[in-house]
């Protein structure tokens, strides 16, 4: 009985193999190709700190005395010399204008930031004060004259190319990049989002321009040597920024 | 902002700052607006645009072929391929047409059976690999979807008898024994005899010339002899009939 059994499982299971080599792809008759991996990120020299999510700003400066200041536009115009690189992050928001930013931006990039950031493997750091200017508002409906308004609020001065804010951890830019532009769609002035390699490269590509540059009339050699009394209608802050700067706004076609 | 006189020493190479200079009142320097530009200045702005050098002009260039490196899946077709080539005497190329997966299973089983296996191999794999071997001449069968029917004895012909009842493939060429051949030359090839049978054949036509020499050296003087022989029976025929001749002549004489 057993004996008949196997036999017959065994003449079976030959048949199978035997037609195996018939019936074997016969459906799938080409192959699409094999998948190469490029190896994984190397994270080991990233150091994660303690208080990876974004602090606390506070709306209004602890000052003793509160003091009303000018205007001083002059903070807000031309490009930043020194906040402008990476400290310890990996990924920022750079400005590319100049504005004022207020509390309630503050509050909505540390919200959003800290809301979709993982803290065990990404951190977050301001590269921004809290708001400190004084802004005074003279209210609704009142008359010219009568002194300077009272302080209304505070903000922070930012020129273009200052950096606002810096990811870092163990995450690649295309991971934090829609967050960042979501953030960076909100502020009031043009923003972009970079790594240390794009920024570098958005430098260099400005330099090589300004290399490169077939036309042998420049607004710099025009505006110094004051050529036809152009400076009449130039500023002296034109010539410090070679016409890419007027008022706040900065012109990247400018060279 | 109304117009002021400045007189302040100013060094000569950082250029004249104008002793005098009209600024229209209106809005601050920096505003929240684009202000609009003075027309001298947007002047200046336009002079002063950035001109991108031009491109070199575009010469001929060799068309030098980089040499890439085949991925280890085309490496892997390729030396099946090789191997294929070089176990099998018979390799048939075949187009295909929409061959539905029972057809092909049929196929399959019928050439199973004479021991012809089927082949699927990519044709730029393909391609590649006949640009470096001897089969160089096959390069131009292998277009459009193809099929290899690969044996280690040439059955040309029981390939042709199934290929008969699969319309929708359509013999395209072989390469039999190290010869390309072409469809007709298929046909004809299934059709030779045997191998024995045209050595005989052979064998024959060869060895007709030395048969005939024996024969042609005695036709001489066999015709003289089949002459005298007739001669011969003519005059037994004749004999009576001209004996009487002669006499009666001889009497009348």
């Amino acid at each position: 009985m057993i004996p008949l059994l196997k036999s017959a499982v065994c003449g079976l299971s030959s048949r199978a193999v035997g037609c195996g080599g018939v019936l074997q792809n016969y459906a799938t008759m080409l192959t699409s190709g094999l998948k190469t991996y490029s190896p994984l990120p190397d994270y080991s020299g990233v150091v994660i700190p303690e208080r990876t999510k974004l602090k606390f700003m506070d709306k209004v400066p602890t000052l003793k005395k509160v003091r009303r200041e000018m205007k001083r536009l002059k903070d807000i115009v031309g490009p930043e010399q020194r906040e402008n690189g990476f400290t310890s992050g990996q990924y920022g928001i750079v400005a590319m204008g100049g504005g004022y930013l207020h509390w309630g931006h503050m509050e909505m990039m540390r919200l959003t930031i800290n809301r979709r950031i993982d803290p065990r493997i990404t951190y977050a750091l301001w590269r921004i004060n809290a708001p400190y200017k004084p802004i005074t508002s003279k209210g609704l409906g009142k008359r010219m004259g009568g002194g300077k308004g009272a302080v209304d609020h505070y903000v922070t001065p930012v020129r273009c190319g200052r950096l606002l804010v810096e990811l870092g951890g163990h995450c690649e830019l295309g991971e934090v990049k829609g967050l960042l532009t979501e953030v960076a769609k909100k502020l009031p002035f043009p923003a972009k989002v970079v790594s240390r390699e794009s920024l570098a490269e958005m430098q260099q590509a400005a330099a090589a321009r300004e290399l490169n540059n077939q036309n042998p009339w420049t607004f710099s050699r025009i505006a110094t040597a004051n050529m036809l009394g152009i400076r009449k209608v130039l500023s002296p802050v034109d010539l410090r920024h070679h016409g890419r700067y007027t008022g706040k706004f900065h012109l990247p076609e400018r060279v | 902002m109304a117009a002021t006189l400045c007189f302040t020493f100013l060094p000569k190479q950082a250029g004249w700052l104008p002793l005098r200079q009209c600024v229209r009142y209106g809005s601050k320097a920096v505003t929240r607006h684009r202000k609009p530009v003075h027309f001298l200045k947007q002047k200046l702005l336009a002079i002063t645009e950035y001109i991108p050098p031009k491109p070199e002009e575009c010469f001929r260039v060799s068309r030098t072929r980089e040499t890439k490196q085949d991925s280890r899946m085309t490496a892997f077709i390729k030396r099946e391929v090789q191997a294929t080539f070089q176990q099998s005497k018979m390799i048939v190329v075949v187009q295909n047409n929409a061959t539905t997966t029972e057809d092909m299973l049929q196929l399959r089983h019928r050439l199973h059976k004479h021991d012809v296996s089927v082949k699927f191999f990519p044709n730029q794999v393909m391609r590649d690999f006949l640009s470096d071997s001897m089969h160089k001449n096959m390069k131009p069968l292998f277009i459009g979807s193809t099929v290899l029917f690969v044996s280690k004895e040439p059955k040309l012909k029981e390939v042709l008898q199934i290929l008969k009842s699969f319309p929708q493939l359509v013999l395209v060429g072989a390469c039999v024994d190290d010869t390309l051949m072409s469809r007709q030359g298929i046909v004809s090839y299934s059709k030779l005899p045997p191998l024995a049978t045209v050595q005989g054949q052979v064998l024959g036509g060869l060895s007709l010339l030395s048969s005939q020499t024996s024969s042609m050296l005695h036709r001489h003087p066999a015709h003289l002899s089949a002459l005298l022989q007739q001669y011969l029976k003519q005059q037994v025929i004749d004999g009576p009939s001209q004996e009487t001749g002669p006499e009666a002549q001889d009497s009348v004489a």
